[in-house]
């Protein structure tokens, strides 16, 4: 049925054809790239949410809870939970810590102190790795450890602002209720067990994981935990298993009627962050593809140069029996032709252009353009959406179809006697 | 061939006219003019140059309109066929070859003789792409270009090139073959033994035949000579 025989040989003998496909071609490389990072950006930050979280998280809000429950009753309700492969209480509280050789830990109001956020943990979370002590080798992760007691974790922007490394003894101020009811200020000393990266620079830089039971001794916290993470078994539903935590501590009477939502997704402690990473994702496609577009575009023009050119090939074609629809089908096919020759090189492009991203970035723009403060992570995250990737070439196709289809229209209308004269 | 005022007309023109308009001034090209071709016979159409000899090879082979008149193919009439049944019928009935050889510059010999091929097949070519390839191959090798299916036309001399285009007008077995001075661009000898090849593969096939030339020796080789002047058809 189809000349694409003659359409793939107009595309090789003319520059003008291939210039084409390379517009095209760069467009969508340009495009598969910025969406690989975006998409990685995304994937990474959920990631890092979803491995410290969990798929849900149950919120200990104290006036929401029952009175007399203590934490094993909520350990015990959730257990039963359908799908639940594991759950971990943590308890968060803020302290705040010297720098190594500074003058006064006992005085809470130098300025030498910084502000981090303590995480009491039984177990390390996934994700984490442990910074090695020779620092050309790589962060390897941790096993499934429980957090020693007495031990003090510690992120390693935070342990290189605060100058101490592993085996260094590291004090922790932090606050607890006093007899009349105000804070009192507690200080508690910890042997710093391990440096770690969660591969997130605000995450490094305020987090230290100590044993939940030394902090909830320390800070005088009768409960012990303010939130429980849980995991599901894969393909569970987030929502779903949230859902089914929710009934069962309303079934076990450890929720107050009445009170909105104990049980949040990861996707919802995320919050406005993931969304608006989201949005941008969305909106930086839709700006890319207008590029791949006005590549797209350009065809209307080649393929008019191309039927006025091939104006006597057209007539021979009518004399030999195609009928109009079949020319109209060929300059369309010769429109799919380049825009699928550009999409394929710019497929390949893009791939190469993700994987050698941080050698482009010191070749071209000669400075790392993505650094870790402003960008968060240490490198630049990638991850391609193989049905986006889908999407982005049924579109182009689809582009080019729609431009293709103006001059085809004209090589149909040609009178094939004229044509043939040239 | 002598038994050709016997066969049925494959072709006929009835009352034909076409006019030119240009920037104002008309040209009346065709005035009226009528002719068959037979099944199997051989027919020059002669004329002065301008005379309207390959207006009316256009009208016959249905690759323009026609202001007034009828042409019938088989006995059916045209003049209302859609554009693409027009182009069926080009595809099925009728071969061409012109004065310039009009090959795909692009497509090899053996590509050029399958496009009509293609043309005509739809999707059965797929299933039919090898028996296609093999009878244009054979038929390459009849006009003596066995060793020249790769060449493309810009490889080719004259001669050969217009051997490639009488078996790709031949390829699809039509009724009637339309040949616009088919020697035209040729030197004596090539434009001898391409006429002769044509007059020989025309009879194989069974193939009519109506040429144009203004060579009263190539006239002399058919079986009849038809004249155009004033924009009407005179028999010999
Ligand atoms: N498309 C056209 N527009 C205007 N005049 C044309 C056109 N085609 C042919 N003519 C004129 O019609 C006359 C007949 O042309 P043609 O059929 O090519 O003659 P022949 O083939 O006998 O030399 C010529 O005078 C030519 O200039
Ligand atoms: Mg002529």
């Amino acid at each position: 049925m189809s000349l694409l025989h003659l359409a793939w040989c107009y595309f090789r003998s003319r520059a003008l054809l291939a210039m084409s496909a390379l517009a095209i071609a760069l467009g969508v490389a340009v495009l598969f790239a910025v969406l690989a990072v975006v998409n990685g950006f995304l994937a990474q930050v959920e990631s890092t949410i979803r491995d410290f979280s969990g798929d849900a998280v149950v919120a200990a809000i104290p006036e929401r809870l029952a009175p007399e429950a203590e934490l094993q009753d909520y350990l015990d309700a959730l257990e039963a939970v359908e799908g639940l492969e594991s759950q971990q209480p943590r308890l968060n509280y803020y302290g705040l810590i010297g720098r190594r050789g500074a003058r006064a830990i006992d005085d809470p109001r130098t300025t030498d102190l910084s502000g981090l956020l303590l995480v009491g943990l039984d177990r390390l979370p996934e994700g984490m790795k442990r910074l090695q002590a020779d620092p050309q080798l790589e962060a390897v992760a941790f096993g499934p450890e429980e957090v020693p007691p007495g031990a003090i974790l510690v992120g390693k922007v935070l342990a290189a602002k605060a100058g101490v490394g592993v085996g260094d003894s590291l004090m922790v101020i932090s606050f607890k209720r006093g007899s009349q009811g105000y804070p009192v200020p507690v200080q508690t000393s910890f042997r710093v067990e391990a440096v770690f990266t969660t591969g997130r620079y605000d995450h490094d830089i305020d987090r230290a994981i100590v044993r939940r039971e030394d902090l909830a001794l320390m800070i005088g916290d009768g409960l012990g935990f303010n939130e429980i993470g849980l995991r599901g078994r894969p393909g569970l539903a987030p929502e779903q298993l949230a859902d089914r935590a929710e009934a069962a501590l309303l079934a076990a009477g450890l929720k107050q009627k009445g009170w909105p939502m104990l049980v949040s997704t990861w996707r919802a402690q995320g919050g406005n962050f993931l969304r608006a990473v989201e949005n941008q994702k969305g909106i930086l496609s839709a700006v890319f593809f207008c590029i791949v577009l006005v590549a797209a575009y350009q065809l209307v023009a080649t393929l008019a140069l191309t039927v006025t050119e091939k104006r006597r090939d057209i007539g021979v074609l009518g004399a030999l029996g195609a009928a109009p629809g079949r020319i109209v089908t060929f300059f369309v096919s010769l429109g799919l032709v380049i825009a699928a020759v550009g999409s394929a090189l710019g497929l390949l492009i893009g791939t190469w252009l993700t994987a050698n991203l941080e050698w482009v970035q010191d070749r071209i723009f000669g400075e790392r353009i993505f650094n870790a403060e402003t960008y968060i992570f240490d490198h630049v995250p990638v991850a391609v959406d193989w049905s986006s990737v889908l999407i982005l070439l049924g579109a182009t196709l689809g582009a080019a179809l729609v431009f293709s289809f103006l001059p085809a229209w004209l090589a149909a209308r040609l009178n094939i006697v004229d044509a043939l004269r040239r | 061939m002598s038994d050709s005022a016997a066969a049925p007309a494959v072709l006929q023109a009835l009352d034909l006219h076409k006019t030119y308009f240009m920037g104002g001034a008309e040209l009346r090209v065709l005035r009226g003019a009528s002719m068959e071709l037979r099944a199997g016979e051989v027919a020059a159409l002669r004329g002065a140059s301008g005379s309207g000899k390959s207006t009316l090879l256009h009208l016959l082979g249905l690759l323009d309109r026609l202001d007034e008149g009828e042409v019938a193919f088989n006995g059916r009439p045209t003049r209302r066929l859609s554009q693409s049944a027009r182009a069926r019928l080009r595809a099925s009935t009728i071969g061409f070859v012109f004065q310039q050889f009009q090959l795909l510059p692009e497509l090899s010999a053996l590509e050029n003789v399958l496009v009509p091929r293609r043309l005509a097949c739809g999707m059965s070519w797929f299933r039919r792409r090898g028996l296609e390839r093999a009878n244009a191959r054979a038929l390459l090798g009849t006009v003596g270009l066995s060793d020249r299916l790769g060449h493309r036309p810009g490889q080719l001399s004259g001669g050969e090139q217009q051997r490639v285009a009488i078996a790709r007008a031949l390829i699809s077995r039509p009724a009637a073959l339309l040949a616009d001075e088919p020697t035209g661009s040729l030197d004596r000898k090539a434009g001898a033994e391409v006429l002769e090849l044509l007059l020989e593969l025309a009879q194989e096939n069974h193939t009519a035949v109506l040429l144009t030339t203004h060579d009263p020796e190539i006239a002399a080789r058919c079986s009849r000579v038809l004249h155009l002047e004033e924009g009407r058809v005179r028999q010999e």
